[in-house]
């Protein structure tokens, strides 16, 4: 059984394994964040009534690689009046923290290959929920000091807009993740997967899993919440001065977090990697269907955002503020108490 | 020399680099940024010790909400250079002298702890049924501690409450391998709620003071309001400002909780 093996291989691994695993991962998530961007495109010209870039190789499949070449011989301005460390700094942290949280997300379950547990993430670590939510908070610097380095009053506004928000629902994210964590017992993804054995935790917590991809909206800065980037009055906010590659990092990180999110949205809520039509599987044939699965679930949630982003108008400030801490927030402490009442009541009985 | 041994020397040096930088760096953003370094390092220092649940807390709470505030406030603010305090010849004096006290008192402190090797260590059994928590085991999984069973699986039994919860943990030390096996939330959360629970409460208790304390002072008293309102409405209104708008969407209706009015409820 996958679930008994979980637990006799926590701690140091192969040094190898892990850097194998790394380089799997850095370059999944780099491509992945380039095709999410032609996505993008292609979604929002389906919804408008166009075709999208088509161009670049057949059905502009190459469109990302003319991106990044364009990205890279950009000329890198930077405005005269900028504190020079943080400037260069901020891109880097960006990209950086995006990636560093993904290092925990089990793609599948722990398989056995030849009598080695092969853990399908990174890092096995015991308390993976609040490792993803660390690193996404470290992400709240690289936007704040990028805006403020720039040294423009724009890139200002859009920084100071973005750290009140992601503080904001940082909380109500967190409070609407209890209710997952209260159910599975564990702070450890792949048992939070594996507690959804019988029933998806969003049947049985609907209310966190509509909060969390909510939160998760704003959180990455996507549009009904996008305020701090808004181009239309503050030209794309945070990262005006930023041009060429440390723009591109800023951009990278904006889509491996939205891949982040789909995909902790995916173990949370949605059974991760655990089939909808029964299969058992114990090899590492069976892990790799399960990333399958994984990935597919995650896909059908970065289409949804996809789809809200070019279907739904901007938020004005003062209502994102409301909605934050005056209705997710509130709503998020009645799930946890809900949740709780009923978990304590059948324990009772 | 293991890896583990590597990355303590960094982290440590990183640590010490960073706190010196808090109190050297002549710009406050750097200080603050200095201080967020110092936390980062010493959450990788509590994760080479097995703490995980600590320094996940650790980056979370102090790094990212804490720090996040102020500088916030210091970049809103924007305060000047200010003098390293390298120059001031009596701060570096009394700053050494604190440095050398602090110094001596923790090494005399290590130097009288005694490491209680006789005592049993707590095995997966003593862990399991001294932590209230762990009332459920689960049949049939014997080498694994895992005190909480898979959701549905009907072997779970639960197991008579341990009778002397807190007490049978006094004195017996924790292992990495075990804490990891049984979880690292779990094995924290059933210490502060049995052996430490008296601190732990008095704690949120301070933090609750403070609190209310924060709620207190920001708050208006209704008399004041109440005058403040007469005035202005004795005094005719003020025209507005031409030209001083930021325009539309920028400046949000004064009823907009505005952004450094969040701090507060944060």
């Amino acid at each position: 059984m996958i679930a008994d093996l979980a637990h006799f291989s926590i701690g140091p691994d192969y040094w190898w394994v892990v850097l194998i695993k790394g380089v799997i991962v850095l370059g999944f998530l780099a491509t992945a964040a380039a095709y999410l961007t032609l996505a993008e495109r292609k979604v929002s010209a389906h919804i408008q009534l166009r075709i999208g870039p088509n161009r670049v190789g057949p059905f502009g499949l190459l469109q990302p690689a003319a991106d990044a070449v364009k990205l890279l011989f950009k000329e890198n301005t930077a405005p005269a009046g900028r504190d020079k460390l943080l400037f260069w700094l901020a891109p880097a942290l960006m990209a950086g923290a995006a990636i560093l949280a993904y290092a925990v997300i089990p793609l599948s379950g722990t398989t056995n290959v030849n009598g080695y547990a092969l853990h399908w993430n990174m890092a096995h670590v015991n308390v993976a929920l609040l490792y993803v939510l660390a690193i996404t908070a470290l992400g709240v610097y690289a936007i704040f000091l990028g805006g403020w380095a720039a040294n423009n009053k724009y890139s200002l506004l859009g920084a100071l807009r973005s750290s009140a928000q992601l503080i904001s629902y940082e909380m109500a994210v967190a409070f609407a993740l209890i209710g997952v964590v209260i159910l599975a017992h564990s702070l450890d993804l792949e048992e939070i997967v594996n507690a959804q054995q019988h029933a998806w935790f969003i049947v049985m917590q609907p209310l966190a899993g509509l909060l969390y991809f909510v939160g998760a909206l704003a959180e990455t800065n996507r549009l009904p919440f996008d305020l701090p980037e808004a181009e239309t009055e503050l030209i794309a906010g945070y990262h005006t001065e930023y041009s060429s590659m440390r723009f591109g990092f800023y951009f990278l990180g904006e889509y491996v977090n939205m891949v982040t999110v789909c995909s902790l949205a995916t173990a949370l809520f949605l059974g991760g990697w655990l089939p909808l039509i029964p299969w058992i599987h114990s090899d590492w044939l069976g892990g790799l269907v399960g990333v399958m699965w994984f990935l597919g679930k995650a896909s059908i949630l970065l289409f949804l955002m996809m789809w809200i982003r070019w279907t739904l108008p901007r938020l004005r400030y003062d209502r994102l503020m409301n909605l934050g801490w005056k209705v997710l927030l509130p709503l998020g402490l009645l799930n946890i108490v809900i949740t709780g009442s009923v978990v304590a009541a059948r324990a009772a009985s | 020399m293991t890896q583990a041994d590597i990355l303590i020397y960094i982290a440590g040096a990183l640590a010490v680099v960073s706190a010196a930088g808090v109190v050297m760096s002549s710009q406050p953003i750097y200080s603050a940024l200095s201080l967020v370094g110092n936390m980062v390092s010493l959450a990788v220092l509590f994760l080479l010790l097995n703490a995980q649940f600590l320094a996940a807390v650790q980056v979370i709470v102090y790094a990212g909400a804490v720090m996040v505030l102020f500088v916030f406030i210091i970049a809103l603010l924007s305060p000047g250079r200010e003098d390293s305090p390298l120059r001031d010849r009596r701060a570096l004096i009394g700053g050494a002298a604190i440095v050398y006290v602090t110094v001596q008192i923790f090494v005399l402190a290590t130097n009288g702890t005694t490491y209680k090797k006789g005592l049993p260590t707590a095995t997966c059994a003593t862990i399991r049924e001294a932590v209230p928590a762990y009332r459920l085991i689960q049949a049939g999984q014997p080498a694994s501690c895992n005190p909480f069973p898979l959701h549905g699986n009907e072997n779970a039994v639960p197991i008579a409450q341990a009778n002397n919860s807190a007490a049978g943990l006094n004195g017996v030390l924790f292992f990495p391998d075990d804490v990891n096996r049984v979880g690292n939330v779990q094995v924290t959360g059933g210490q502060l709620f049995t052996t430490f629970v008296l601190p732990f409460e008095i704690t949120s208790l301070l933090l609750l003071v403070a609190a209310v304390g924060a709620v207190y002072l920001t708050r208006r008293s209704p008399g004041r309001e109440r005058a403040e309102q007469a005035r202005a409405s004795r005094r005719p209104p003020l025209p507005a400002p031409a030209g001083e708008s930021l325009g539309p969407g920028v400046a949000a209706s004064p009823k907009a909780p505005a952004a450094t009015g969040e701090p507060e409820s944060a």
